[in-house]
């Protein structure tokens, strides 16, 4: 008897959902997103910046360097923004001064 | 709104470029693409971090891990989703399934023995909550006293009662018995509504 008052008690506290949703803080999107490249570089390179511009998404400035630079496709398909500055502050700071367009860092922190 | 990572396009760019249809975001995130991967990413976060950071209070230390293992799984399994329904849909699938996961190895552990002196007696009383407290108090209070019992409790209740997984459901993915779960949950329920009580 008891045990079924719990149960209807239960169910009528459980019609509240637990939380309004909660944003993901930029950090964690910006750690994530650098885990994904990481994983997908693991079993070969990623798509080229040629490839990747010409799908029409916008390069930031590092990456546009890399796509107009005289070189090969494969060093045009490596992630470059495993040595960018920008990833390390996206990574640790929920409003890191990076601002330049284009760089996936700078749009997860707007997110 | 132009997608994360996409130019601006002009007018007559528009159709069938401000909204890269879920197939066609997967395919790009399969292809390796980065832009789309980042897109995958600001599309999918809010959802799953949400839902894992409310099934996980008040421990949040390890939400941040289960939400990168969500995103890091749903890219090793990319290749199955076959775009029959909604790739959020799919994603918040493989997010449930982490949370499963969590509980299951949490629910798995020997019982912690509470000190019975802290826990109050639970006075019955019938008073109808849905008359005096508002969704956001009674959502506050939920989680007050979600967050004095014990881990085992807690996500026993939210598993049943939050994500309306049946005791037997339980039994099976923890490896104990339907009345070992149905007595845990008992448990629960009467410590809940004891702290619930004894907070009024």
């Amino acid at each position: 008897m008891a045990s079924e008052h719990d149960e209807r008690f239960m169910e009528k506290i459980a019609a509240v959902e637990l939380a309004e949703l909660e944003p993901a803080p930029p950090y964690l999107k910006a750690r994530v997103y650098s885990a994904l490249l990481v994983q997908q570089t693991e079993t070969g390179h990623l798509e080229s910046l040629t490839r990747c511009h010409s799908r029409g998404h916008e390069l930031c400035v590092f990456e546009q360097l890399v796509r107009i630079s005289p070189i090969g496709e494969t060093a045009k398909s490596l992630n470059i923004c495993r040595v960018c500055h920008a990833r390390v502050l996206a990574e640790h700071m929920d409003q890191p001064p990076i601002f330049w367009p284009g760089c996936p860092y700078v749009e997860f922190k707007k997110s | 709104m132009h997608s994360l990572g996409q130019r601006v396009p002009d007018e007559d760019q528009k159709i069938g470029s401000l909204a890269i249809e879920d197939s066609q975001l997967a395919a790009a995130v399969l292809a390796k693409d980065r832009k789309a991967t980042a897109e995958f990413v600001a599309r999918y976060a809010d959802s799953v971090y949400g839902y894992i950071h409310a099934r996980l209070a008040p421990r949040y230390d390890q939400v941040d891990d289960l939400v990168q293992e969500v995103f890091l799984s749903a890219w090793e399994n990319l290749g199955r989703y076959r775009g029959a329904g909604p790739l959020e849909a799919w994603v918040m699938g493989i997010a449930r399934h982490k949370i499963e996961d969590y509980y299951r190895a949490r629910l798995r552990a020997p019982e912690s023995i509470d000190d019975p002196d802290q826990i109050p007696v639970a006075p019955v009383t019938t008073s109808d909550i849905h008359d005096f407290l508002e969704q956001s108090e009674r959502r506050k209070k939920t989680w007050e006293v979600l967050a004095q019992v014990s881990d085992q409790y807690r996500f026993a209740l939210i598993w049943r009662y939050w994500d309306k997984a049946s005791a037997r459901e339980m039994a099976q993915k923890t490896g104990k018995t339907e009345k070992a779960i149905e007595r845990l949950l008992a448990r629960a329920r009467e410590e809940f509504r004891g702290r619930w009580n004894h907070g009024q």
